[in-house]
């Protein structure tokens, strides 16, 4: 028995993905760039994916620039975004985000640009007062995520992306986990740049796409070939942009119409671990949330350990620390939202998905409990 | 998994509380030791991974029925080899176990030291019918350990000495230590 409730670390393809994928692993394995027909053909299949990619977050096609996935996507954001105006040097993200957007602003920092790293509040959404105080008009680039990866906050991008307008700066979002999961207009929003990877919605690994607004022009960061208008060159992966497309497509329906299953298995999820694990907090509960997403605390009760049992009973979850030198970092997300070390190092994510049965939640709810209760009774921060 | 020896032990001779501060791990480990200085239980807490709980499972297994100073000496091999293998990436969970026993040892020789102490200063500042009870007879001390200590049969009145001795250490220490006569 095997149960995946990590599908913020990455989701299983739908088969229907693999299906309309398959015929450009046999077959039709030319390369679109190619002036005969056997492989320029291939051209519509590519355009039907940029079609199917840019109606779930309602863009124009001409916008949607194909990538190998959420860090390229971002890397490109983050590297082209911040050189657009050289007037403009600086850039401001939050502390919450992906390490894909975090260590390249890092690094974008030791090139010489200055970095705001904006603060969270304690729900674990963005602090507004805080994004105030760093944007400026030396400004050039704001990126903030969506909805974050560990706690499933979704942030108020809409009114980042407002006050980084009102100074001249370009907004960003990284939506890899947002996408597919929760309606999302660049248009309404405002937009400017924008990150999505296909594994995270059913699509396969290796296959994202950067969203750039009609009319920013920015210099690539890849040369070559000069594939997707010379911004992303390299022979196009068309199994896995057309496997994109159709995992948008299915993503679409799966917003209109099945994200409340999803959320209401969520509920039922957190309301019988809370019933069944007393000590048991929910992170970013009073905040706005991913229908798929809940990271809890089982305060006094080692995360790594839970995982190591929780496996052994086929349940497959994350934590947000890692034991790898014999002492572990807490999850930065958990403790910039102001929760201790050691609580962070008890917090247990599960992230659910379209596939996620009601049995499944039922299962969990019966075995995880036991697991905590023998676990709290080794700890010593037991009261 | 089944760790064995977990729980606390009423009243230990020895007792230890180790852990990062930075990640919040932890482990407390009491241990109970007899009159030839040999762990006859041993009991450990852990918020640590599950590599951390198997290691000190092991490590308190091994321990038990060892003397402090071959329990001190335990090594990691011998750890891994109890758990019938470990892979390398796992071998510092262990580190916080050796330290929690390492401290509940010192903790122990820590208390045998304050007993001794202040057994000595009681027979150095004798009180008067402690000195009326020995007559001319001076106490020897056979065996000290923390909560209790054995002297050897003086006369008639060696109950009396022992009963005025445990009294006095009580007033001193605020814990009992029962004093037991040889023989």
């Amino acid at each position: 028995m095997k149960i995946y409730l990590d599908n913020n670390a990455t989701t299983r393809m739908a088969p229907e993905v693999l299906d309309a994928m398959t015929p450009f692993f046999h077959d039709q394995y030319g390369n679109p760039s190619s002036f005969h027909t056997f492989g320029s053909a291939l051209i519509e299949h590519i355009e039907t994916a940029r079609q199917q990619v840019a109606d779930l977050i309602s863009a124009e096609t001409s916008e949607i620039i194909f990538t190998s996935g959420g860090t390229e996507s971002d890397n490109t954001a983050l590297l082209c975004g911040i050189g657009a105006d050289s007037e403009r040097p600086g850039l401001v993200t939050s502390v919450v985000e992906h390490p894909a957007v975090l260590e390249t602003a890092g690094y974008i920092e030791q090139t010489g640009h200055p970095l705001g790293l904006v603060k969270v509040k304690s729900s674990g959404s963005l602090n507004m007062d805080s994004l105030e105080e760093l944007v400026n008009p030396n400004t050039g680039l704001v990126s903030i995520m969506k909805a974050n990866n560990e706690t499933g906050v979704i942030m108020p991008i809409r009114e980042a992306a407002e006050i980084a307008h009102r100074y001249g700066a370009l907004f960003h979002t990284d939506a890899v986990q947002a996408v597919g999961k929760i309606p999302v207009d660049v248009k309404v929003e405002g937009i400017d740049l924008l990150s999505l990877s296909a594994h995270k919605f059913h699509g396969p690994k290796g296959v994202g796409a950067l969203y750039v607004r009609k009319g920013l022009k920015l210099i690539p960061f890849m040369h070559g070939g000069h594939q997707e208008k010379g911004m992303r060159s390299g022979t196009y992966n068309i199994a896995g942009i057309v496997g994109l497309g159709k995992a948008a497509e299915m993503a679409g329906y799966f917003i209109a119409e099945e994200a409340s299953k999803t959320s209401s298995l969520l509920e039922k999820l957190e309301s019988g671990i809370l019933k069944k694990c007393p000590g048991a907090v929910i992170v970013g509960a009073s905040a706005g949330r991913l229908p798929n997403t809940a990271t809890v605390l089982f305060t006094g009760v080692e995360s790594e350990a839970v995982l190591t049992l929780i496996d052994l009973a086929g349940i497959c979850v994350s934590s947000g620390s890692a034991c790898s030198t014999g002492s572990k970092d807490p999850s930065y997300v958990l403790t910039s939202m102001g929760i201790s070390a050691t609580d962070a190092n008890t917090a247990i994510r599960f992230s659910l998905s379209m596939y996620t049965s009601d049995q499944e939640i039922d299962y969990v709810l019966e075995v995880l409990p036991p697991i905590i209760d023998k676990l709290r009774k080794i700890s010593p921060y037991t009261r | 998994m089944n760790p064995r020896n977990v729980g606390k032990i009423e009243n230990p001779d020895g007792h230890s509380e180790v852990g990062s501060p930075q990640c919040g791990d932890a482990m407390t480990l009491d241990i109970q030791v007899d009159n030839d200085d040999k762990i006859t239980d041993i009991k450990f807490q852990t918020f640590g991974c599950a590599g951390a709980i198997a290691t000190a499972s092991a490590l308190t297994e091994i321990a038990k029925g060892k003397t402090l100073e071959e329990a001190g000496e335990i090594k990691n091999s011998q750890i891994v080899e109890f758990l019938g293998g470990m892979p390398p990436e796992k071998f510092h969970c262990s580190v916080m176990g050796h330290e929690a026993l390492t401290e509940a040892i010192s903790d122990f020789a820590d208390r045998r030291d304050e007993t001794r102490n202040h057994l000595e200063a009681v027979i150095s500042d004798m009180p008067v019918e402690l000195e009326h009870a020995l007559g001319n007879n001076t106490i020897t001390i056979e065996h000290v350990h923390p909560g209790r200590i054995r002297i050897s049969h003086l006369n008639e009145e060696t109950q009396k000495i022992a009963e005025i001795l445990e009294k006095e250490l009580y007033r001193r220490l605020g814990r009992t230590v029962e004093v037991r006569i040889a023989g």
